[in-house]
């Protein structure tokens, strides 16, 4: 008898048995646009494949470096594609595309908040994201709501959100566009003294690198968002 | 205080002056009221993922789709090899305002990521991409093909290999 068959013991993961109908519309649209050349199947895997690689760690980790080390703070500030390098992150020759992603393209800012500003992203326009760095957006930040309410009402959506502000502090929204990514580096917390690199990074959450959440210890997770339809959209 | 992109009201101009027919698309109704959603199934089944497993293949189709600089592939091509300008493809840009208009006038009460991939399929076929009838077709394949039982593909290519004999007689 082999040692690994009580590998096999646990029981398995869950999944869902059935082919849901949404499921079989992706596949059609995307087969229909292969069919019709408008691209390739390799392409799109390895799209794909690059996609799944991506998350927020990296972020997290780029802002805990950052609060360990003054320099480094210092040249994710001024150089947030150069600082990306020491967390993993190569914006202008990462895979697939070996030139950067153009979508996401390569200007990495890093907002600096300190006591008395805060930084908070949006994409006005449709909803860029940094996602080499940080991942799939999630979709509250793609909602016409947020992203046309954040640059006015700016402290009351993240008082919805659950970051209350105090009238110090001035929330200054920066809006991602064609050429520009933006993350937020938030404030160390207190409480974290002594804390390593590790520690730091866990409590450095998508929410808090988009800045509509700071950073708390224990706080390891991102909390539920509302998403809500514009009452009263937008127009100019 | 504020840095808005200054290119946001000029795009917001723009785009809000392009017709979109908004009009219900009947197959995209059918699974919009009786597809099952993500949320549910995953509900029903105690799967943890939020999000379904095909989301970044939907996301990876958007980006394939989008034309000239948005491209993923193209701006990294010798110029003599990148892509002629295709009427087909849709601008990042765009597909998003689209998607913006038609959740809202169509798929508000559909969960994402399931009312991106509607509105995707909603702006192909209004755009003339694909059509609701060669659509609905792949989906019958796609769905025969997803559904199909155990031992069938084995007996399918069995029979596909008897038939080239025949046809080979």
């Amino acid at each position: 008898m082999s040692d690994k068959k009580d590998d096999h013991l646990h029981p398995p993961a869950a999944m869902v048995d059935e082919v849901s109908e949404f499921e079989i519309l992706e596949l059609a649209v995307r087969e229909l646009a292969i069919e019709k050349g408008l691209f390739t199947q390799e392409d799109h895997n390895q799209w794909t494949e690059y996609m799944h690689t991506l998350g927020p760690a990296p972020a997290a980790r780029l802002v805990a470096k950052a609060w360990l080390d003054p320099e480094f703070k210092e040249l994710a500030v001024k150089d947030g594609v150069k600082a990306s390098l020491e967390v993993g992150i190569d914006w202008i020759n990462s895979m697939p595309t070996h030139f950067g992603t153009p979508s996401d393209y390569c200007n990495l800012r890093v907002m600096e908040d300190t006591p008395t500003l805060k930084h908070v992203v949006v994409c006005t326009l449709c909803s860029c994201y940094p996602r080499p760095i940080l991942g799939q957006s999630p979709e509250w930040y793609r909602t016409p709501n947020y992203r046309r309410r954040i640059v006015r009402w700016p402290r009351q959506v993240l008082a919805e959100m659950g970051l209350q502000l105090p009238e110090d502090v001035e929330v200054r929204v920066v809006d991602s566009n064609q050429k520009s990514r933006m993350i937020v580096l938030p404030v160390r917390p207190e409480g974290t003294e002594g804390w390593t690199e590790d520690q730091l990074a866990e409590i450095v959450t998508r929410d808090c690198l988009i800045g509509v959440a700071v950073p708390k210890p224990g706080v390891t997770t991102n909390g539920q968002r509302p998403v809500r339809k514009a009452i009263n959209p937008y127009h100019h | 205080m504020v840095e808005i992109n200054p290119d946001f009201i000029k795009l917001d101009e723009e785009m809000s002056s392009r017709e979109l027919d908004t009009s219900p698309i009947d197959l995209l109704e059918k699974i919009k009221q009786e597809g099952r959603v993500w949320e549910e199934l995953s509900e029903e089944y105690g799967v943890d993922n939020p999000d379904p497993p095909w989301r970044i293949n939907l996301e990876s189709t958007c980006d394939q789709l989008a034309n000239g600089y948005w491209s993923p592939f193209n701006i990294c091509r010798p110029v003599e090899e990148q892509e002629e300008p295709n009427d087909n493809k849709i601008d990042a840009i765009e597909r998003r305002w689209e998607e913006d208009q038609l959740v809202s006038e169509l798929y508000a009460d559909v969960p994402f990521p399931e009312r991106t991939l509607l509105a995707l399929a909603h702006t192909m076929i209004r755009r003339g991409i694909l059509s609701e009838e060669e659509l609905a077709v792949q989906m019958k394949r796609v769905s025969d093909r997803l559904n199909m039982e155990d031992g069938a593909y084995e007996e399918e290519a069995l029979s596909n290999v008897e038939l080239a004999k025949t046809e080979n007689q």
